[in-house]
């Protein structure tokens, strides 16, 4: 329920604070709880991607997240600096449908929202969640360690509701990665990114 | 029988909740108690006005779709009516986004109760922390959205019991006129009272 009366409440704050001031209420909601979780650490890479499957992570409360383990991120010298991780699910699509089913259609400033957010902050968003979930990740990342080693996320692809896709053609190119290998994890995931160490020199693309 | 409506199968995904409880706190944070217990007010009363209104017959018409879950007064809650005017909830549509805060983020924040501690005494006496008054204000303005006979339905919260055991019953003056409009006794309302989240009652004038 809770969630559903967040989502009624977005039109008369975008109204009173305006698109703008919305956004920046969620960076801070998503910035407040990745606070919240507390620090991490961790050996390798291995047992942070099986503390990521266990849902022993800040990440895990995003729910099931897949370590695709299979597109390792690796430096100028071929080690491995990071993954790509996805989840199947949007964790804004279950209140988009709990909205539907009880309101009965989403309001009109979940889109205004997310487009201001495109325009202005990063051209990635498909609902007003995007806004709090790719801070909430951004500030995570900066509370985990790998072999004494800070981490970095970056928002990489994300698949909406409707079957709108967005593709970072920002972190993509920082990343040195193919669009098209994104855009075809899309058929299957709804929200894709990168998670690395923090100021690690990658090969160029 | 009915089928049971679509959004019932669905569980919000838990960062949306947690997210909404710490956007809660940042409120508080700027406005205190008070300011707080207005916007929890304001958004479970924005909520309900967002949902469609209704009319129905008769009294068994409306219970029928209460029970069904098919009334915008059930739509967040799984209900049985004991008597004809006695609604009983069977667990908080809170509770899991509780559970999630309590596990990926800590004890739950002194400021939910604080508020409730605030509308207990400005409001009704009725809350245990800052989800009631979204319930108890949600299910007041939702009842005045919908009509059996003519009438406009009316509620009144009878108690209330938390997840951790904590219960709030309303002042020992107000009881005797409330159980007497339910058709149970104090016996019967302590037996409910203890497997239950909420004993509440509808009628018309």
């Amino acid at each position: 329920m809770l969630d559903v009366a967040l989502v009624s409440l977005i039109q008369d704050m975008s109204e009173k604070a305006g698109v703008d001031g919305t956004i920046q209420y969620w960076q801070r909601v998503g910035e407040n709880l990745a606070r919240r979780i507390g620090k991490e650490a961790y050996m390798g890479w291995p047992s942070f991607n099986v503390a990521l499957r266990e849902g022993r992570t800040g990440y895990s409360i995003e729910g099931d997240v897949i370590p695709l383990t299979d597109l390792a991120i690796t430096d100028v010298d071929g080690d491995v600096v990071g993954y790509i991780y996805a989840l199947k699910q949007c964790v804004f699509v279950p209140t988009i449908l709990r909205v539907r089913y009880s309101v009965g259609e989403l309001p009109r400033a979940d889109r205004a929202v997310a487009e201001e957010y495109n325009n202005s902050v990063h051209d990635i968003a498909v609902c007003n969640f995007c806004v709090i979930h790719e801070k909430f990740r951004e500030e995570v990342a900066k509370n985990i360690t790998i072999a004494g080693q800070q981490l970095e996320s970056l928002l990489l692809a994300t698949r909406g509701f409707t079957g709108e896709t967005k593709i970072s053609e920002r972190n993509l190119k920082k990343l040195g990665i193919n669009p098209e290998h994104v855009r075809s994890l899309l058929r299957n995931y709804e929200c894709v990114y990168a998670i690395m160490m923090k100021g690690v020199k990658l090969k160029e693309a | 029988m009915a089928a049971e409506p679509a959004h019932k199968f669905l569980e919000s995904n838990p960062f949306v909740d947690v997210a909404t409880h710490l956007f809660l706190e940042d409120i508080a944070d700027k406005q205190g108690a008070s300011g707080l217990n207005n916007y929890l007010m304001s958004l479970a009363t924005n909520l309900a006005k967002s949902m469609p209104e209704e009319e129905y017959d008769t009294w068994d018409e409306f219970l029928d779709a209460l029970k069904e879950g098919n009334s915008i007064l059930t739509a967040f809650e799984d209900v049985f009516m004991p008597t004809k005017n006695c609604v009983v909830t069977r667990r908080s549509p809170f509770e899991r986004g509780w559970q999630e805060y309590v596990k990926r983020v800590g004890s739950f924040s002194r400021i939910h109760e604080e508020v409730a501690e605030y509308y207990n005494s400005a409001v009704k006496p009725t809350a245990i922390n800052s989800l009631h008054i979204i319930h108890q204000t949600f299910r007041a303005a939702a009842a005045d959205r919908i009509a059996v006979g003519g009438k406009r339905v009316k509620y009144a919260q009878i108690a209330t019991v938390w997840t951790d055991g904590q219960k709030k019953i309303v002042p020992d003056e107000w009881l005797p006129v409330l159980l007497e409009k339910a058709g149970i006794s104090r016996t019967q309302l302590n037996m409910l009272l203890r497997n239950n989240a909420d004993v509440w009652l509808l009628y018309t004038e």
